[in-house]
């Protein structure tokens, strides 16, 4: 046990820190518990206790938590589980503002599932498992080591089950619940295996100490616990090969996949990273994987995200890109940028789930863009919503993706990843032509909701072969139950939420504008590593204009395709033809689902009927019965001395007897 | 004048042995308890035999004990054998076989 505990640098205090913490639990306590008394009440309620965490998160900011000489920041002793093993809460820069994004754009969707969720059967459990995620999110980027960081991991993955199997009466949602959890599970192990390795080797969980330590591991020991830090992060946040999940998570109701499989919890992994940046800047190996696995994320992201036709799906591949751009810079070193790209995404993809989710709530739970088009003229909120996300996320200039995408990218250039670099600029090419394309199926030409779907080329999921019907994937369709209620609630509560959003999804960029000047880079100056840079031969505003080309290209394939007035009038063909002439490697999405199955679960079944057919029935069950034979016999070989004649024990007494005296006296003669 | 302590112990002795014959070979439940009485006897004088030859009276307080324990272990006996009559109108150990396995 070390007598100092860091905390890194941290001297300020927050009294109200744990209220914070602890609002969120209390409300999903109280909708769990009093349901069916609070009825519509919970949604507000919920929203409330969120609300008042964000108020609270933002007035530590005012209230003096800045430490004479150290970082912004509060830190709060909790208790101490074992001797020189302590748990406290940690707010720092990076924590702030996760904090800020989990509360502040956490209170704006559960406002909005005021609206989204109204009329639900279980429309409080739906708040208390919202709180409770909200809950366990906060525990995971409070916590100041890293134990308190795998209660909170291992939490938000347990949320995320209870909510992407909120819908239980549907196999689909059940079993992509299940499947979310268990990759989710592996990757807890992972950093379990890490905290193993850190506390063999520095003897303590504490985030300083470990840290404090990076310098004197070895570099082999140091990669081993990047890597195993990284398996978690890459089954939180959807990194290949364990990102199946993801897209599957759609199940759960639209606001969950905009607070929890968007904004917040799928950007655990690259707050990690972030968090243990003196152990990634100590190991340029463990730079070169994670960074890798993330530009690599991005690609097949992106790419898959063309081939997409459920509106949440596309959306889900969009985040898993974007995702992998975060973990891309995080890995690479670029910590500000990586967390810049965090922070912008939170914005514009939780409006671009909410604009989704108000097309889908009109349309009485349609998710397939095929069956959609011209709700520009239905839904002209819906588009400026999406539109302004759309123009976001590709990096618009002046919009907020913009600022964040462009410094992941050169970022990656100055620290020397050239390759990476151009997977990056790639990749952005590609964001531009499926956001459009998402954009202008879904709001251009005519209305096609009455269109036959097999003249869309839809073709019934269990009937295509494609999908597995347990599998969770397929059509998603929100149950019917809650498909026709008779009153909407006011359409005011789902706009309200979308339309502050759209502000920060614009603007909110512009604070990372000026480089190392910027407010982002003051508020971030003495939180990450820093490291030596290159000066590449590329200036960063050249990297911008070949990354605004090839967005401009991607928008122009898109136009060409989708947005064009003659597209626009040959839609269903043009939709049909795409179906249906879609190649296998792209339905089967890479066979990446096939191969895991493979490797994995196919193994694990075998190993388990060789365990289940031999060892078991041979081996456990054989020794249990051997041994029960063998006391059998002995029994009865036993029980023929057992005469029951009542001379002869006397006489084996006597004989006995005879015996010990006769040893005795030898031995005294002797 | 002094009897040797030789004498004592080989009578002892010899009362010993005839006890364990008594039980090995009769089969009649009384006489195996006499016969136990008379092993029981050989301890007690040998007890008293040393205890006077050594003037240590421990032995002859010992002596007593035995007595007693003799008596109370006559009284199970003979219950036990009481029961056994009752229960199988017959006393000879070798047909009554309740213990055998």
């Amino acid at each position: 046990m070390m007598a100092t505990h860091h905390v890194m640098g941290v001297t300020g205090a927050y009294p109200m820190l744990v209220t914070l913490w602890l609002l969120p639990l209390a409300g999903a306590v109280l909708c769990w518990a009093f349901g069916p008394q609070l009825r519509g009440l919970a949604g507000w309620l919920a929203s409330g206790a969120i609300a008042a965490s964000f108020v609270l998160t933002v007035a530590s900011w005012a209230s003096g938590t800045q430490s004479a000489g150290g970082a912004l920041g509060a830190h709060q002793y909790l208790f101490s589980w074992m001797p020189g093993f302590d748990f406290g809460l940690l707010l720092d820069p990076l924590s702030l503002l996760w904090t800020l994004i989990i509360t502040g754009v956490g209170f704006l969707i559960h406002f909005y599932s005021i609206g989204y969720m109204h009329g639900d059967r279980a429309f409080a459990r739906f708040f208390a498992y919202m709180n409770f995620f909200v809950f366990a999110m906060l525990t995971l980027v409070l916590s100041d080591n890293f134990a308190g960081l795998l209660v909170g991991w291992g939490l938000v993955g347990l949320a995320s089950y209870f909510l992407i199997g909120f819908w239980f009466e549907r196999r689909t949602a059940v079993a992509a619940a299940r499947k979310a959890f268990v990759i989710n599970v592996a990757g807890d192990v992972g950093i379990m295996f890490a905290i193993f390795l850190i506390v063999a080797n520095v003897h303590s969980t504490a985030f300083g100490d470990a840290f404090a330590a990076s310098g004197t591991l070895s570099s082999g020991l140091l990669f081993a616990i990047c890597v195993a830090l990284f398996i978690g992060a890459a089954a939180k946040s959807a990194q290949i090969p364990l990102h199946t999940w993801l897209p599957d998570a759609m199940e759960g109701p639209t606001p969950v996949s905009a607070l929890i499989h968007a904004a917040t919890m799928v950007t655990a992994g690259v707050y990690l990273i972030a968090r243990c940046a003196p152990l990634w800047s100590a190991n340029s190996d463990a730079q070169l994987l994670v960074g890798t696995i993330g530009g690599l994320t991005a690609l097949v992201g992106a790419i898959l995200g063309c081939v997409q036709w459920d509106i949440k799906r596309i959306l889900a591949y969009s985040t898993m890109s974007q995702i992998g751009y975060m973990i891309m810079g995080v890995g690479v070193g670029a910590y500000e940028g990586g967390v810049a790209h965090f922070f912008t995404h939170a914005f514009f993809k939780a409006q671009l789930f909410l604009g989704a989710g108000i097309i889908i709530h009109n349309l009485a739970n349609e998710q397939d863009v095929r069956r959609m088009g011209g709700l520009i003229k239905r839904m002209p909120f819906a588009f400026v919503a999406i539109l302004t996300g759309v123009l976001s996320i590709c990096g618009t200039p002046g919009f907020s993706g913009f600022f964040s995408k462009d410094r992941v990218i050169y970022g990656a250039l100055q620290h020397g990843h050239p390759w990476l670099y151009a997977v990056g600029i790639l990749t952005a090419g590609i964001t531009a032509y499926y956001m459009f394309r998402l954009l202008f199926i879904t709001f251009w030409g005519e209305y096609r909701g009455s269109v036959d779907p097999s003249d869309l080329g839809i073709r019934h999921p269990e009937l295509s072969g494609v999908v597995d019907p347990d599998a969770g994937a397929g059509h998603a369709k929100e149950p019917a139950d809650r498909a026709h209620h008779a009153e909407h609630a006011p359409a005011w509560i789902m706009s309200v939420p979308v339309g502050i959003l759209i502000v920060p999804t614009v603007l909110i960029g512009w604070l990372m504008f000026g480089g190392d000047t910027s407010p982002w880079n003051g508020f971030f100056a003495s939180s990450f590593p820093s490291a030596a840079l290159a000066t590449p031969a590329i200036s960063e505003l050249a990297t911008s204009g070949v990354v605004l080309l090839l967005v401009i290209g991607g928008f122009g394939i898109a136009w060409w395709r989708y947005g064009t007035r003659e597209a626009a009038a040959n839609a269903v063909e043009r939709l049909r033809n795409e179906s249906v002439r879609m190649p296998a490697i792209l339905t089967h999405l890479f066979y990446i689902d096939a191969a895991i199955d493979l490797i994995c679960v196919r193994t694990s079944q075998l190993l388990g009927q060789f365990f289940g057919r031999l060892v078991d029935p041979l081996v456990v069950d054989g020794t249990v019965r051997e041994a029960a034979f063998g006391a059998r016999w002995l029994g009865v070989l036993v029980q023929s001395l057992e005469t029951g004649l009542v001379r002869a024990y006397a006489l084996v007494l006597a004989l006995g007897a005879a015996c010990f005296i006769a040893y005795y006296a030898l031995a005294v003669a002797r | 004048m002094a009897v040797a302590i030789s004498n004592y112990v080989g009578l002892s002795a010899v009362m010993f042995f005839i006890g364990v014959a008594g039980v090995l070979l009769r089969r009649n439940p009384l006489v195996m308890l006499m016969s136990i009485e008379l092993m029981f006897n050989s301890a007690n004088l040998l007890f008293i035999a040393f205890a006077r030859a050594w003037v240590a009276n421990a032995g002859q307080i010992f002596a007593f004990l035995i007595i007693t324990v003799a008596a109370a272990e006559a009284a199970i006996g003979l219950a036990i054998v009481v029961a056994t009559f009752r229960d199988e109108k017959n006393v000879d150990v070798d047909q009554v076989r309740l213990l055998k396995g």
